[in-house]
């Protein structure tokens, strides 16, 4: 654990977020006779994202990218290194950040109004004035007329919009979003992106989305940090100058997309620390992931 | 219509062994198979339960043994919901430390106990509830333990990070998300309470369906010891079937997963609990108490009264002792 002496509590700078050196190192033991092993989830990581903007983290399994979104969520610490938002150290998880994550976490005894109204309940926001925030944000993710629905009445989508809407009611000026669109069917997925984006350019939150689907991770991201495993490194963030807005647009099938996408792939697969593999011998779905190859 | 025909034919079918049943109880004793005096007829047992009612002692006995189930239950409850929470949740160390010894505690039987429980508490009510208590409270703590443990990650997760306090997250995520299972124990520690009971009124009470149909038996009053009988088995179905029925209506947000083909598609019943069924629910639990204490209470100052009869003889308080040959 770093000390918290030698790191400041405070710094200044024009970043939203700013992710210094973190590293992370779990201790694995197969057996109890048997060393620990050590296992670098993440190396020297660093990044800074600006405020409104969109960073997607892409990268394989195993490559700690779920991990460095828990450690800017504030429930997993780094080995060494800190996290500033808004040149503030982050201790813990706190409002001022939002998450959703890929299993919906809904509260399945709570209709789709009263888990909008969840962190407000937390935030101590007076009863009166939950009612016209929940009804706000469930318009704004498209689902008015649920609001008295429980999440069992409601498809996959669904339910993820009300993750994002309960993320947002209580109004984090970031947004993490781990694989959020990850259990979804393709359609569905597209639709959600499309939801996504939109949102985004209502709200203006900065938002850092974890994937490991390659084409999402273009679509959506103005710059993209892909992560590559073992141990858990950043090796290139690109820069994705695609115009907005994207959503409602064709923008998937140009070619700059398709350039865009075969970049990532590419750096995706040629990660500095693994054999070389040919490229024709390896599938690209069995390198990446099972539902990478879109 | 084909529905409806439907149902009514699957109600016959689920009935016709009840029905079978009564009918050889009418029958057998009256064609002499069995004995009718050991055995009396459905109609005689029926009858007796009659007497018994217009007299005023059933529902006497029924109050008595219903305040003290409810008693019972609701002491177990608020020993065992917050004990088993805050171990699962809270103090997981300490938990699996005593988890060996409670699990030693909970085969202890009762009627062993009910003797330490008569000399720390007397013989009057006190020793009953702490006995009904005792039963019900271990499968109220361990499945209320279980269910808190197996609160979905992800829901724990996704409230944390909003930076949730921890009796925020005891009471609003751990405590409705453990709920459901937590309510199963309940039910189990119902039943367990109703067996419990009646055996307990038989070994010393005055009033009380146990009491009853051990009355009935030290006197020989043969229909009563069977309408006795009856009389707990109904009431102990009634009280399943409301558990049930609690639980379906508590937990309507539960995705409803049928596990006999072809019932996927009956939809959730769109009726949900109102303030008004709930208040109902408390008022009728509120009634009893106040009700069942006021009658435990005379029952057990007429009992300590000087010439008061001893549970096993004629003409106690409650009772007139008549027959109904």
């Amino acid at each position: 654990m770093g000390t918290s002496k030698d790191i400041p509590k405070q710094i200044t700078t024009d970043a939203k977020i700013v992710v210094k050196d973190i590293n992370r190192i779990f201790h694995l033991k197969k057996s109890k006779t048997e060393p620990a092993r050590d296992f670098i989830a993440l190396q020297d990581i660093n990044l800074e994202v600006k405020k409104g903007e969109f960073l997607v983290l892409v990268g394989p399994s195993g490559c700690g990218k779920s991990t460095l979104l828990d450690i800017l969520a504030g429930l997993a610490h780094p080995t060494s290194g800190v996290v500033y938002i808004d040149g503030k150290r982050v201790t813990g998880p706190a409002l001022d950040r939002g998450i959703v994550l890929q299993g919906y976490a809904l509260f399945p005894w709570r209709t789709v109004r009263q888990n909008v109204e969840f962190g407000l309940e937390i935030k101590k926001v007076p009863k009166g004035e939950r009612k016209g925030i929940s009804d706000h944000f469930i318009k704004l993710v498209g689902l008015d007329g649920f609001a008295d629905r429980f999440p069992h009445e409601l498809s996959g989508g669904m339910k993820q919009r009300v993750a994002i809407a309960r993320a947002l009611a209580y109004d984090p000026e970031v947004l993490l979003m781990d694989e959020p669109f990850a259990a979804v069917d393709a359609q569905t997925r597209e639709s959600l992106q499309d939801e996504l984006l939109r949102i985004w350019e209502e709200t203006r939150k900065t938002i850092i989305f974890v994937t490991h689907s390659i084409e999402e991770a273009a679509f959506l991201g103005d710059r993209v940090a892909v992560l590559t495993a073992n141990p858990g490194t950043l090796r290139e963030i690109v820069k994705i100058d695609l115009p907005r807005p994207r959503h409602n647009s064709d923008i998937r099938s140009s070619a700059q997309f398709g350039w865009i996408r075969h970049k990532i792939w590419e750096l995706l697969q040629n990660s500095p620390h693994e054999p070389k593999v040919h490229p024709q011998s390896l599938p690209v779905a069995d390198a990446i992931s099972p539902t990478a190859a879109l | 219509m084909v529905t409806v025909n439907a149902q009514a034919g699957r109600l016959v079918l689920r009935s016709s062994g009840v029905i079978l049943f009564l009918l050889l109880w009418e029958l057998a004793p009256r064609l002499e198979w069995l004995d009718p005096y050991f055995v009396p007829p459905l109609s005689v047992v029926i009858g007796e339960a009659g007497t018994l009612l217009r007299e005023g002692s059933l529902p006497i006995h029924l109050l008595v043994s219903v305040w003290r189930a409810i008693v019972g239950l609701l002491v177990a409850m608020a020993i065992g919901l917050p004990l088993g929470f805050l171990l699962a949740s809270r103090f997981q160390q300490l938990a699996e430390a005593i988890d060996p010894m409670l699990r030693v505690l909970s085969q202890v039987n009762p009627f062993t106990l009910l003797p330490v429980f008569m000399l720390f508490f007397g013989i009057g009510e006190t020793a009953k509830v702490a006995v009904v208590a005792w039963v019900s409270v271990w499968p109220i703590l361990f499945y209320g333990m279980t269910a808190a443990r197996e609160v979905d990650p992800v829901q724990i997760k996704s409230a944390a990070s909003m930076g949730i306090g921890s009796t925020d997250m005891l009471l609003k995520v751990i405590l409705p998300g453990a709920l459901p299972t937590t309510f199963v124990g309940i039910r189990i520690a119902a039943s367990l309470t109703f067996y419990i009971l009646v055996a307990a009124e038989m070994l010393g009470a005055g009033a009380g369906l146990g009491w009853l149909v051990h009355n009935a038996a030290m006197n020989y009053l043969i229909p009563r010891i069977y309408a006795g009988a009856a009389c707990i088995v109904v009431l102990g179905f009634v009280l399943n079937r409301f558990l049930l029925w609690l639980e379906r209506v508590l937990f309507v947000w539960r995705e409803e997963i049928s596990i006999l083909p072809g019932e996927a598609a009956v939809a959730v019943s769109p009726w949900r609990p109102g303030r008004y069924a709930a208040r109902a629910l408390v008022g009728g639990v509120l009634a009893v108490l106040l009700f069942g204490g006021i009658e435990v209470q005379r029952i057990n100052r007429e009992a300590a009264e000087p010439g008061g009869g001893h549970s096993h003889h004629f003409g106690t308080p409650v009772d007139s002792g008549g027959s109904s040959f």
